[in-house]
Order: structure tokens, then C-alpha cells, then sequence
């Protein structure tokens, strides 16, 4: 349970990641560049 | 203005620099503030060492045990049950550091919800840390959560349900242990940190149990004794030596349908005498201003204050607010007006006690003058 729990993190982080390059606005990709540090620190099981 | 491969690579690149300086600080709260023995500290135990199932994880927490040279009754301090209720974990470690125990045993566990020492709750802008001088330096001290971290329990259920009564609670309870009693062997994370709690005081018999809090100003049960009801005669017996001491607290008895809490289940599910003892606490509350460390050691507000005027509050509040002195006192002296009652009321149950400072010492020398220099 507790890995898929990491592995839906990890999922979501990748796909925020991507869309920081695909978002042609800077104010979308300051969003999801907000939103990946939580999902790290979890990830890393920090917070 | 449009972004690109390099403004997404400079926003990426801004992300780790912050998770990393966050980390760091998130880290840093994992460290525990140092605990020095005292001369009456005789054995240093671990909760594991009465529930091996909590072992090597952060629910294990260190029992100091102060053990006099004759027999008599014995009694459990519980410090840190809620590690954003600073008096309780700071008597604790006022009596580990200073009691000298002659007869009978107390036993103190002051970081009782390990775990919960390990972080603080998000959008309360609490401090991490407070310190306390002492004579020739500086002490820290842990501002932590009401409620185990999410990293060792989680995720919490919509509703949590009290395994032994059946009762409801909000989810997010499921991991305050003072929910959680008595505990099971086989519960969440929290269930067994309290389970361990039980077990020791089954396998020590131990006499009688106080377990330190403190509330916000607003709340009703504060500056108050609950006890179980077989706790009761001796509960009120210390009260009324409270007032003798110029120390006004109210006694509230056990509500019976409200479970979980170490008042009840320990004084069900084991032949202990339980009892809590609350303080105010301002920097907890949610009618608080500026929160920080000041308001943390002084409890000076002015929006207290304001309440107060209004009728909202349940405790006396003025411009002197309520020092860090005056709540850990009032846990000290009510620790040992219980333990004279209980001696006076079963004389086999003797607890002979020197060292803990009362209130008007501790208001009169200051906190720091009953903790060690840090070493």
C-alpha cells in the first residue's frame, strides 16, 4: 500500500514536471513549478 | 509573458532549491530536544521495553524512572501527550531533572506521542523551537502537533472510530492518543503507542497516572483537574489543597461517553487512579494574535485580552497573560498535591518526594532556574 501510495506521488510529479514544458505561459509553469514541492517532499517522505 | 525550455528548467530549478531549503528545516524537527538526568533518575527505560511491538520506531519514547529506596506506591507523569501544550512536556522534565525520590516510584515520560514532536501543524505558523535560559545557557524545547505525523500514520479516515467503544470522532483524531486509549496491539501506529503506555502501567502497577495538557483560553475544561471516578477522592483532596496554595482549578469528573482520552479508558482497563491536569495556553488557541515564541513563554495577548472583556473566555486573562512559570507550577505543585493525597488517603501508597519546585518558587527563580545548563 505504502509503495503505491510513492508511486502515485512519483506519477503525478512526472506529469506536473512535463507540463512545465509543454505550458507555453510562465505564470502556468510558476503553478505546477509550486505545486512539485510538495510532491517531493513527500516523495522523500520529508513532510 | 510566454514561458520556454529555459524559463521551465530556471521554475524547476527554483523548486528544488526551495523543497531543499524546506527539507532541511523539516528535517531539523525530527531532533529531539536534550533531556539531562537528574541525581533521582535511578533506570532509564524505553516504552518498547513494555511493548516490544512499538520498537525501533517513532513511537518508542524514553521512561525515566526515579525509583526511592524504600517501597511505597508508584506514579506515572505523562509529558508531551500533545507536544503543542508546552507546560506539560517542560514539568516533566522539571521533575526528571530535579526530584529526588526517597519513597515509592514515579515514573515520567515526557515526549509521551513521540511522533508528534517530529512536526507542527500546517497554517498555524507555530514556532519549531522555544527556549528557556538557564543559569549559565540557553534550553530548547520542541514546539510539535497535537497529532502523530502524517509520514508514520496516514491516510486518515473521514471518520474515526474509538476501537473499544464504537464511539465517532472526526478522522483527523485518529491519530491524537489522547484518543486512542487504552490502545491495541495490532492498531494503527497511534493505538499502539498508547497500547505501550497501558502496558507499562499494567506490568509496573502502577498506583496512580497524570497525564499533562494544557487548552486554549477558550475552551471550558481549563485550569481543571479530570479525574476518573475512582481517581475521585483523591482528585479532590488535591484540589483542595490547590486552593490552599493560592492556586484556583476546578475538578470536572471523567465524562463517561467521552472515550479514548487517558481519564477514561486507562482508569476502565487498568486499576490505575487516572487523572489530567489542563493550563491555559495561549498559543494554541484560536482567538490568538502574532504567534510566536513570546506568546508561546508569556501568553501576553492582546486579542485574549480583548476576549476576556467580552465574556468569551473561560480563565482569568489580563495583560500579564499566563508565563511559561505560572502553567508549569500549577502542573508541578497539582503533581504533588496528588501525590500527598494519595499517600494521605492509602498511607501504603506512600510517595516521598523532594526537589520538584512549586509554583511561587518557579515564578519567584524563573523556569530556567530548575533546568540543567545544556551540556
Amino acid at each position: 500500500m505504502f509503495y503505491i501510495y510513492l508511486g502515485i506521488t512519483l506519477f503525478i510529479l512526472v506529469l506536473v514536471t512535463f507540463n512545465i514544458f509543454e505550458d507555453e505561459s510562465i505564470f502556468g509553469q510558476l503553478n505546477s513549478a509550486l505545486i512539485i514541492i510538495p510532491l517531493i517532499l513527500r516523495l522523500l517522505m520529508i513532510k | 509573458m510566454k514561458g520556454n525550455k529555459k524559463t521551465a528548467i530556471g521554475v524547476i530549478l527554483c523548486s528544488l532549491a526551495i523543497s531543499f531549503l524546506a527539507g532541511k528545516e523539516f528535517i531539523k524537527m525530527k531532533e529531539p530536544e536534550p533531556i539531562y538526568k537528574g541525581e533521582g533518575v535511578t533506570k532509564l527505560k524505553m516504552l518498547s521495553d513494555y511493548f516490544p511491538g512499538i520498537k525501533g520506531t517513532n513511537a518508542d519514547t524514553e521512561v525515566y524512572i526515579l525509583e526511592g529506596k524504600e517501597k511505597g506506591g508508584s506514579t506515572l507523569v505523562l509529558g508531551g501527550t500533545h507536544p503543542n501544550e508546552p507546560s506539560g512536556i517542560l514539568a516533566a522534565t522539571v521533575i526528571i531533572e530535579n526530584a529526588k525520590v526517597n519513597k515509592g516510584t514515579i515514573y515520567v515520560i515526557p515526549r509521551t506521542n513521540n511522533s508528534a514532536f517530529s512536526h507542527n501543524d500546517p497554517q498555524e505558523g507555530s514556532v519549531q523551537r522555544y527556549y528557556i535560559k538557564t543559569k549559565n545557557g540557553s534550553r530548547w524545547f520542541r514546539f510539535g502537533s497535537r497529532a502523530t505525523n502524517p509520514l508514520d500514520q496516514w491516510p486518515d479516515p473521514d471518520v474515526y472510530i474509538h476501537a473499544s467503544s464504537g464511539q465517532n470522532l472526526s478522522g483527523s483524531e485518529t491519530r491524537n492518543i489522547n484518543r486512542a486509549y487504552p490502545g491495541r496491539p495490532d492498531g494503527t501506529f497511534t493505538e499502539k503507542a498508547a497500547y505501550g503506555i497501558a502496558e507499562l502501567i499494567r506490568q509496573e502497577n502502577i498506583t496512580m497516572e497524570i497525564d499533562l495538557h494544557e487548552a486554549s483560553p477558550e475552551y471550558p475544561v481549563i485550569n481543571a483537574m479530570v479525574s476518573h471516578e475512582r481517581a475521585m477522592p483523591i482528585a479532590s483532596t488535591a484540589v483542595m489543597n490547590l486552593e490552599f496554595d493560592d492556586i484556583t482549578i476546578g475538578l470536572e469528573p471523567s465524562p463517561v461517553n467521552l472515550r479514548g482520552l487517558t481519564h477514561r479508558e486507562l482508569g476502565d482497563y487498568t486499576n490505575t487512579y487516572a487523572v489530567l491536569m489542563e493550563t491555559a495556553n495561549a498559543s494554541q488557541g484560536r482567538l490568538r494574535g502574532k504567534t510566536d515564541e513570546a506568546l508561546v513563554l508569556t501568553g501576553i495577548d492582546p486579542t485574549y485580552v480583548k476576549a476576556q472583556k467580552l465574556g468569551r473566555l473561560y480563565v482569568p486573562y489580563d495583560e500579564q497573560g499566563h508565563s511559561i512559570e505560572e502553567r508549569v507550577g500549577r502542573h508541578t505543585t497539582g503533581v504533588l498535591e496528588l501525590i500527598n493525597a494519595l499517600g494521605e488517603l492509602e498511607p501504603e501508597n506512600l510517595i516521598e518526594v523532594e526537589g520538584i519546585p512549586k509554583k511561587d518558587e518557579l515564578v519567584e527563580n524563573g523556569l530556567g532556574s530548575y533546568l540543567k545548563d545544556p551540556m
